[in-house]
C-alpha cells in the first residue's frame, strides 16, 4: 500500500508537470494530483488521504518550481478532510464524489491562495477564482465523472468475467 | 487511533511549514528538493518521451487519416474522369464508325438506309441481329445488309419497327459467291460452330489459297456483285470429292456490329471498288 501510494503520488505529480498540458482546454488544466488524493482519501480514509495529498503536493511543488511545501500542505489538508468526510457520508456514490471533487478543488485553491498571502503572493483571489480555480474545478469534475464511468464499466466487465 | 490521525496531520503540517519557513528565511530547501528531483526527474523524462511518442503517433494517425480522406476524394475524382474519358472515347469511336458508314453510303451507287443494331441472337441455332428499321421504313425481306468491312447478311423477317437480319455465319445462310482472284464460283455457307465456309467445285478451285478474297457473285438477284464476304484461311481438301471447302475469316466482325447499312436499292454494278477504299 505504501509503495502504491508513493507511486500514485509520484506518477500523478510528474504527469501533471509533463503531459497534462495536452489536456488544456481554453487555458484550463485538470489537477491530477488532487483527483488522485480524493480517490485515495475516499477509499482509505483520512490518514491515507493526508499522506497521499502531502506526497502528491510535495512532488508537484518540486516539479512545478514554486515554494516547496505549499501544495503539500493544502493537498494534505484536503486529503485529510475528504477522508474524514467520506466516513460520514456515502463516499462511494458518484453523486457525492464528483461534486466533492469540484468543491475540494475550489477549497484547495482558496487555501493555497491564503497560504501564499503569507509570502506576499500578488494575484487577487477574484481573478484567480474566475481564471484558474473555477475552470479547473469544473474540468476536474468533468474528468472525474468520465473517470468514474470508465472505472464502473471496467469493474462491471471484470465482474462479468469473474462470474463466467 | 483518533489521536494518531490528527497527529499525522499535525506532523505533515509542521513539515510543510518548516519547509516554507526555511525557504523564506533564505536557507532554502536545496538538499530536500534536490533529492526529490533525483526521484522525479527519471519519471519526467520517461513521461515526456511517452508524451512525445504519443504526439508523434497521433500526428501520424492524423496524417494517415488526412491522406486517406484525400485518397478517397482523388479516387472519386479519378472515377469521374475515367467515366468522362470513356464517354469521350465511346463518342469518338461512334463518330469514326458513323463517318465510315456515311462514306460507304456516299460511294455506293444505290439507295441505302442506315440502321442501328438493337439486339442479337448468337446461341448457335440461329445467328442474327435485330435492327431498328421495319415495315414503316419500306424494308423488305432479302434486303442485303452491309458495313464498311463487307457483307453482314440479309433481312429474313420484317416487323413493325424492326427487322431480323440473318448473319453470314448462321447455319441456314447460303450466299452465291466468287473468289475475286480466280473467279471460282461457289456458295458461302454458315456453320453451327459459327465458322463460314466457301463450297466450290474442286476442279475449278485448285488455285484458291489462303488470303484469297471471296465476294458476292451477284447471281440470284439478292446481293449486288462484289460485296466482300471473307478471306480464305484454309482449304479442306476432300481428295477426289466433287466439292471442296475453303474456311473463311468473315470480312465483318459480327460481335462488334453496331450500325449497318440496308441496301434498299438495286444495282448490277460490281461494288467491290466501294469497299476496297476502306480496306
Amino acid at each position: 500500500m505504501k509503495l502504491s501510494l508513493l507511486a500514485m503520488a509520484l506518477g500523478g505529480s510528474v504527469a501533471q508537470a509533463s503531459v497534462v498540458s495536452l489536456l488544456t482546454v481554453s487555458g484550463a488544466t485538470p489537477d491530477l494530483p488532487i483527483m488522485l488524493t480524493l480517490f485515495w482519501a475516499l477509499r482509505r480514509g483520512p490518514e491515507a488521504g493526508c499522506v497521499a495529498g502531502f506526497l502528491a503536493g510535495l512532488f508537484q511543488d518540486v516539479t512545478g518550481g514554486g515554494l516547496v511545501g505549499v501544495q503539500a500542505l493544502t493537498k494534505a489538508v484536503s486529503g485529510f478532510a475528504l477522508g474524514l468526510a467520506a466516513g460520514r457520508m456515502w463516499g462511494e456514490s458518484p453523486l457525492v464524489q464528483v461534486p466533492a471533487l469540484v468543491l475540494v478543488t475550489i477549497a484547495e485553491g482558496i487555501a493555497r491562495w491564503a497560504l501564499l498571502q503569507l509570502f506576499h503572493y500578488p494575484a487577487p483571489l477574484g481573478a484567480l477564482l474566475s481564471e484558474v480555480i473555477l475552470p479547473q474545478a469544473l474540468y476536474n469534475g468533468v474528468l472525474g465523472a468520465a473517470g468514474l464511468v470508465a472505472l464502473t464499466a471496467a469493474e462491471a466487465v471484470r465482474a462479468r468475467l469473474a462470474w463466467r | 487511533m483518533r489521536l494518531r490521525k490528527y497527529a499525522l496531520l499535525l506532523l505533515v503540517l509542521a513539515v510543510c511549514l518548516l519547509m516554507l519557513t526555511v525557504q523564506t528565511r533564505g536557507g532554502g530547501t536545496g538538499r530536500i528538493t534536490d533529492a526529490l528531483s533525483v526521484l522525479t526527474t527519471p519519471f519526467q523524462v520517461v513521461l515526456v518521451k511517452l508524451h512525445r511518442g504519443a504526439i508523434a503517433l497521433w500526428t501520424e494517425y492524423i496524417d494517415w487519416k488526412s491522406a486517406r480522406r484525400e485518397n478517397a476524394g482523388l479516387r472519386f475524382e479519378n472515377e469521374g474522369l475515367r467515366l468522362q474519358s470513356l464517354q469521350v472515347q465511346e463518342t469518338s469511336q461512334e463518330n469514326a464508325r458513323l463517318r465510315r458508314l456515311l462514306s460507304l453510303r456516299e460511294r455506293l451507287p444505290l439507295s441505302t438506309l442506315p440502321s442501328e443494331v438493337i439486339g442479337r441472337e448468337s446461341g448457335g441455332w440461329v445467328r442474327s441481329v435485330t435492327v431498328n428499321r421495319g415495315i414503316g421504313d419500306g424494308i423488305a425481306t432479302q434486303t442485303p445488309v452491309v458495313v464498311p468491312d463487307g457483307l453482314v447478311g440479309r433481312v429474313v423477317r420484317v416487323r413493325p419497327g424492326n427487322s431480323i437480319v440473318q448473319l453470314l455465319n448462321d447455319p441456314a445462310s447460303t450466299i452465291g459467291a466468287i473468289a475475286q482472284r480466280t473467279r471460282t464460283v461457289g456458295l458461302v455457307e454458315g456453320d453451327p460452330s459459327g465458322a463460314v465456309r466457301f463450297k466450290f467445285m474442286a476442279r475449278d478451285g485448285a488455285s484458291i489459297g489462303p488470303g484469297d478474297l471471296i465476294v458476292t457473285s451477284g447471281q440470284g438477284n439478292i446481293f449486288p456483285k462484289g460485296l466482300p464476304v471473307g478471306r480464305v484461311t484454309a482449304i479442306e481438301d476432300k481428295g477426289s470429292a466433287l466439292f471442296h471447302f475453303a474456311v473463311l475469316a468473315p470480312a465483318v466482325d459480327f460481335a462488334r456490329l453496331e450500325e449497318v447499312l440496308l441496301l434498299t436499292g438495286q444495282t448490277t454494278k460490281d461494288l467491290a471498288a466501294a469497299f476496297a477504299v476502306d480496306g
